[in-house]
């Protein structure tokens, strides 16, 4: 620690020329501009979520709520499917990722080591099954063969294993250095137990990245959560979202048939909130997860393998 | 190690197993019937699969997209309380319908009955993916065939063989104006129109008026607007305005008899240089082609359009969210119907047609207790559809029922998602009934069809409502009416010209359009 | 765990045996000791067959007059249609539109690779020289942050800042400006579905290059500062050099990808007005398929697809692995 507060020192001792200068300063400028594009629709979708409906129907909220309000966000938790929606998504992230991870490490792990016999013939079978697809209809019989469908296995089965996702952790095994797992193997460890207890707390960086990737496939999976779901009760995040997207003023409607009369509503209420509403909740969960893996990211995240 | 390794193998694969069965316990239920459904005898009772009766099965629904529950909504369990069966209901997505569908369907999906359009139907009755239903409508649903439909409807619910292949759920109304537009009137009359125009031409030079006085303030003309029931119906250019250049349908007969595609209409030309005068003068909405309902109606609700296409759907929310938003009254809301053309030609097609059909995919294990739900439905249509007289509606001094709100709308304000077969005479006995659920529907239903000006608007006879499915029907059509579609929408936009007319031929052609007629011309022919 | 032992003398009795008898013995032996590495396997090998190879069996139909229901099943059909060569394929690269869908995805690809390639690289080197870590920090997630949203939510995020009357289109007409019809104006649709892509993206592989900037050997900047060479010339001599198989990696990768990637944005965000310059390969393949029931057709296209997209991809890999001495398998 002190040495490092030394080096530091030593630094801001050096006067920084022009070139430095510049180049500084171009990063903040560049970057914080980046940052804003990236953060400001966003801000703006969360704004509209918190917005009286007046001002988000005339085009009125920009990045920062006008006419706070939280009955839209009360109405989309409470009154609409949302929490069925997020409760599958949540099911099928966590359970699916566990399986997809584990599958993925138990995967790469024989393959990436060099003195296995079979490897390429297997590595080139994932290679292989990455472009070449059957197409929708034939995938979706299988599964329907398989009587899954309309169930969370539907959901996570077909896609427990991502080849790219394996691959990289296969590579990130292949980087590590060989004269831990020998001396392991010395001591009488099997590959198990190196897998497990020496292979494993080493790659961190890499399964949390793969853990990420994992997640966000399967928490922003539209299209076959669409096509291998049917009834309500087992429609994900991202279906009841496009739902609402295409639908909000249907929403609505239903709204007022059930009783409620459109004047308590309409001031606050809009199907533009609505929709905002739904997807600012959709974006917290995963947000969330976010600080958990960002300080392996940079570590776990080497694209491509090294080879001799 | 080696244990927990081989644990942690085995609580992967309990992981997906487990999975897998949780869906095992609902086909395994009795399948003891055969299909023998197809076998057809004509001589004697039919032979057909045995009843499993209410309560020992659990029949599967598929309908199209709703923002509600269907199986939460109060009217699955009037329906349940008065059938006795149990039903799983099941929706479409809002987008992407047809697709989903066919994947349901082709993959094996195990639905009972599927409430479809009358289009979507064809497909599925071209794929052969349907069951015939004559025997067991014969054995199961007496009631069904009996409820009036003339052998016409019938008819054009068979296949080629001859079988028939789905129950009808007909348009209530035979002669609405179902697509109309509504105007901001508050608007109008602050930029000097008082009234509401009926010749193109006055339409045009209001446009024109509400550009100048406006500018880019308001949308003038938003759309278009879709109808979800029928395929065909979802045009890009309001019938409206088609109305005045005699255009009424995708597929027309000339006064030569001769089957005509809409595209080779005399009119087409003037019909779509109109459009794209009225998107180069900016009198549209340049989001036209990615408009959906939902924008549609947020637009018009939040006051952004002055004029928007729609039917009386639009009050069940934008209309009343409208006046709500912007303080006005019933006065200030004006309606535009079919509008004639210079030389007074304005032609609507009569509405009499199917707005979904029901059918019962192959891959149905029900068929049986389907149809006999059909039956006990349709003989308990009044307590279903409408409700109990003193609770839910009273009779009125010319004996129509009067719906009482909103008991009425509450209870029974969905039960039209629950039709799937309809008797001949519900369109004249319950559902005036079902329109008057809010007084702004009633309030644009009565505007524009009820105060029709028939004498002007004239009504065209639909010669192929009730043409039966065929082959090449089947096959194009849907792609045909696509490509129409979006070929109408890129002039909208402004990226299509009548130029380009001769390109949309080509392809047609090229896309079995010629095929198409000739057999809508043989089944005309035929008819005469 | 006691195997050693009993591996040794398995081997010094392979030391009698013939050449061939030896490497079954050795191959028998290395099974035996390490076939915990092959249980390892079939949980993945599982999920490969059921859900990615078994599929595959559909392919024929690329060949076939696909009838779905001609048999008990649709998966039965498959077999019992009529073969017809290659009907499909020829009917396929007859049509007007096979030759669009394609010009869009390559299109729509390389705009993509042109505009957005750079991008990252540069914010991997200026996120670099910041030198608040909480600032860099906050940079960072920001922009990495939309890589978490699925193209529904970034449609509905768009959709409501670009629609005609959205705040964008608010802002340009309020200076003056022509309100601009995002996503129904040929001229622009391709823009906005690189700028959503490049939305999406870049923060994700902004972080790919910050990794491998971090593996650059820091003694060579000290070295460099030594001998007197400015910020440019430390980026130009030593990350840049420091960067390139990294970025060459990723270039080659990009291309390989070109007709794999892309099928949901462009299904979420596309419409009838702009199919002439948006329809991917993929996205016609769903809408001929499963809209218009043409199954074969759509397989015919798929497969063409696929096998093209394997050559590159494979293509793509073996380039890297001799040029660079890295690949992704």
């Amino acid at each position: 620690m002190p040495n490092k507060i030394l080096k530091k020192r030593k630094h801001k001792g050096i006067a920084l020329d022009a070139s430095e200068k510049f180049v500084t300063g171009l990063a903040y400028v560049l970057m914080t501009i980046f940052a804003l594009i990236a953060i400001l629709p966003c801000l703006h979708v969360v704004s509209k979520a918190f917005s009286k409906g007046t001002y988000v129907a005339q085009g009125a909220v920009w990045f920062w709520p006008r006419g706070f309000q939280l009955e839209t966000i009360r109405y989309i938790l409470f009154e609409t499917q949302f929490f069925t929606a997020l409760k599958n998504t949540l099911i099928v992230t966590i359970v699916g990722t566990f399986i997809s991870v584990v599958v993925s490490i138990s995967t790469a792990y024989p393959l990436s080591k060099p003195s296995f016999r079979g490897r390429r013939p297997v590595t080139l079978l994932y290679v292989f099954s990455m472009v070449f697809f059957g197409g929708i209809v034939p995938a979706y019989m299988v599964v329907q063969m398989l009587g899954i469908l309309d169930t969370y296995a539907a959901l996570i089965l077909p896609f427990a294993i991502v080849q790219f996702n394996m691959f990289i952790v296969k590579n990130y095994f292949e980087g590590l250095p060989e004269t831990i797992e020998e001396s392991a193997r010395i001591d009488g460890a099997g590959d198990l137990r190196i897998l497990v207890s020496i292979v494993c707390p080493m790659s961190t960086p890499v399964i949390a990245t793969v853990t990420l990737l994992y997640a966000i496939n399967y928490w922003n999976n539209y299209f076959h959560a669409m096509m291998y779901t049917q009834s309500t009760s087992m429609k994900t995040l991202q279906v009841y979202l496009y739902d609402l997207i295409n639908s909000g003023a249907g929403f609505l409607e239903n709204l007022t048939s059930g009783g409620l009369t459109t004047s308590s509503l309409s001031s606050n209420i809009t199907a533009e909130g609505l929709t905002a509403a739904a997807v600012t909740l959709s974006i917290i969960p995963i947000i969330a997860l976010y600080p958990l893996v960002q300080r392996f990211l940079i570590k776990g995240i080497t694209i491509g393998s090294v080879k001799g | 190690m080696k244990k927990v390794f081989a644990l942690f193998l085995c609580l992967v694969m309990i992981l997906s197993m487990t999975a897998c069965g949780s869906k095992a316990t609902t086909e395994t239920k009795p399948a003891n019937t055969t299909d023998s459904a197809s076998s057809g005898g004509q001589q004697a009772a039919p032979e057909v699969p045995a009843l499993k009766g209410p309560g020992n099965v659990t029949l599967k629904r598929l309908g199209y997209n709703t923002a509600f529950d269907p199986n939460t909504d109060i009217n699955a369990k009037v329906l349940e309380e008065s059938t006795g069966y149990h039903v799983e209901y099941f929706m479409l997505p809002a987008e992407n319908a047809d697709e989903k569908l066919l994947m349901d369907i082709s993959g094996g999906a195990d639905y009972d009955a599927v409430n479809v359009t009358i289009n979507q139907f064809r497909t599925l009755v071209a794929q052969g993916a349907l069951q015939p239903l004559d025997d067991l409508l014969e054995v199961y649903g007496q009631d069904i065939l009996n409820s009036g439909h003339s052998e016409d409807v019938w008819n054009a619910l068979r296949g080629e063989d001859g079988h028939i292949y789905a129950v009808p759920y007909m348009y209530p109304a035979d002669h609405e104006i179902a697509n109309f537009m509504v105007a901001r009137k508050d608007l109008c009359e602050a930029a000097g129109i008082t009234e509401m125009p009926t010749t193109i031409d006055e339409f045009y030079d209001m446009l024109v008026t509400l550009k100048k006085f406006y500018g880019d303030q308001y949308i003038i003309l938003s759309g278009p607007f879709y109808q979800a029931s029928e395929a065909n119906e979802a045009w890009a250019i309001p019938k409206t305005i088609t109305a005045a250049f005699g255009i009424y349908s995708d597929w027309m007969v000339n006064d030569e008899g001769k089957v005509i595609y809409m595209t080779e209409h005399e009119n087409f030309p003037k019909m779509v240089e109109f459009m794209s005068k009225l998107y180069k003068e900016g009198l549209i909405d340049p989001d036209w082609a990615v408009n959906t309902e939902a924008t549609l109606k947020e637009k018009f609700s939040s006051g952004k359009t002055i004029i928007c296409c729609g039917n009386r759907g639009l009050g069940d929310y934008a209309m009343p969210a409208l006046m709500e938003n912007l303080k006005l009254t019933w006065d200030d809301i004006g309606y535009i119907s079919a509008l004639s053309g210079p030389d007074g030609t304005c032609k609507y097609m009569e509405t009499t047609a199917f707005n979904f059909v029901t059918c019962i995919p192959k891959s149905s294990k029900n068929a049986a207790d389907v149809v006999n739900w059909w039956n006990l439905r349709i003989k308990d249509d009044l307590h279903i559809t409408i409700g109990d007289e003193g609770v839910h509606f009273n009779y009125d001094a010319n004996g129509k029922i009067d719906p009482i709100n909103p008991i009425f709308a509450e209870e029974r304000g969905n039960s039209y998602w629950y039709l799937d077969v309809t008797s001949a005479t519900w369109g004249s006995e319950l559902w005036p009934a079902r329109v008057r659920k809010s007084a702004s529907q009633w309030h644009a239903f009565s505007a524009v069809t009820v105060n029709a000006d028939t004498n002007r608007i004239e009504f065209v006879t639909n010669e192929f409502k009730f043409k039966p499915a065929t082959e090449a029907y089947s096959k194009y059509n849907t792609t045909l009416f696509n490509d129409l579609k979006d070929y109408l929408l890129q002039v909208m936009a402004g990226i299509r010209t009548i130029g380009d007319l001769k390109t949309f031929t080509s392809d047609w052609t090229n896309a079995g359009g010629e095929e198409v007629r000739a057999e809508l011309q043989a089944y005309y022919d035929s008819n005469k | 765990m006691k195997q050693p032992p009993a591996n040794a003398l398995a081997s010094r009795n392979a030391g009698t045996a013939s050449p061939l008898t030896r490497k079954c013995l050795s191959m028998a032996n290395y099974f035996r000791q390490h076939w915990v590495l092959y249980a390892m396997l079939i949980p993945g090998l599982f999920f490969l067959f059921v859900y990615k190879l078994l599929p595959l069996w559909g392919l024929q139909i690329a060949f076939k007059d696909y009838k779905m229901f001609a048999a008990e099943t649709p998966w039965k059909a498959i077999t019992e249609s009529a073969w017809v060569g290659f009907k499909h394929f020829r009917k396929l690269f007859g049509s007007s539109q096979f030759a669009k869908v394609l010009r869009n995805t390559l299109v729509i690809n390389f705009l993509k690779i042109l505009w957005l390639f750079p991008i990252p690289i540069l914010c991997a080197i200026l996120l670099n020289e910041i030198r608040c870590r909480i600032y860099q920090k906050l940079c960072q997630t920001m922009i990495y942050v939309p890589y978490f949203f699925s193209w529904v939510l970034i449609f509905g995020i768009f959709y409501s800042l670009l629609g005609s009357y959205g705040i964008v289109n608010s802002l340009i007409s309020a200076l003056g400006g022509e309100r601009i019809n995002f996503f129904g104006d040929q001229g622009v649709f391709r823009s906005i579905l690189v700028f959503t892509e490049g939305w999406k993206e870049v923060g994700y592989n902004t972080v790919i290059y910050l990794a491998a900037i971090t593996g650059i050997d820091p003694t060579l900047y000290e070295a460099a500062k030594m001998d007197g060479a400015n910020k440019f010339q430390q980026i130009l001599n030593i990350t840049l050099p420091g960067l390139l198989p990294t970025i060459v990696l990723m270039l080659i990768m990009k291309v390989g990808y070109i007709l794999t990637t892309g099928f949901e944005q462009v299904l979420v965000f596309y419409n009838p007005s702009v199919y002439d310059v948006a329809d991917i390969i993929e996205t016609y393949v769903y809408r001929i398929g499963l809209g218009q029931a043409d199954f074969s057709l759509a397989t015919a296209l798929g497969l063409f697809n696929a096998v093209v997209a394997f050559v590159l991809i494979v293509g793509a890999n073996t380039v890297s692995k001799k040029t660079l001495g890295r690949s992704i398998w």
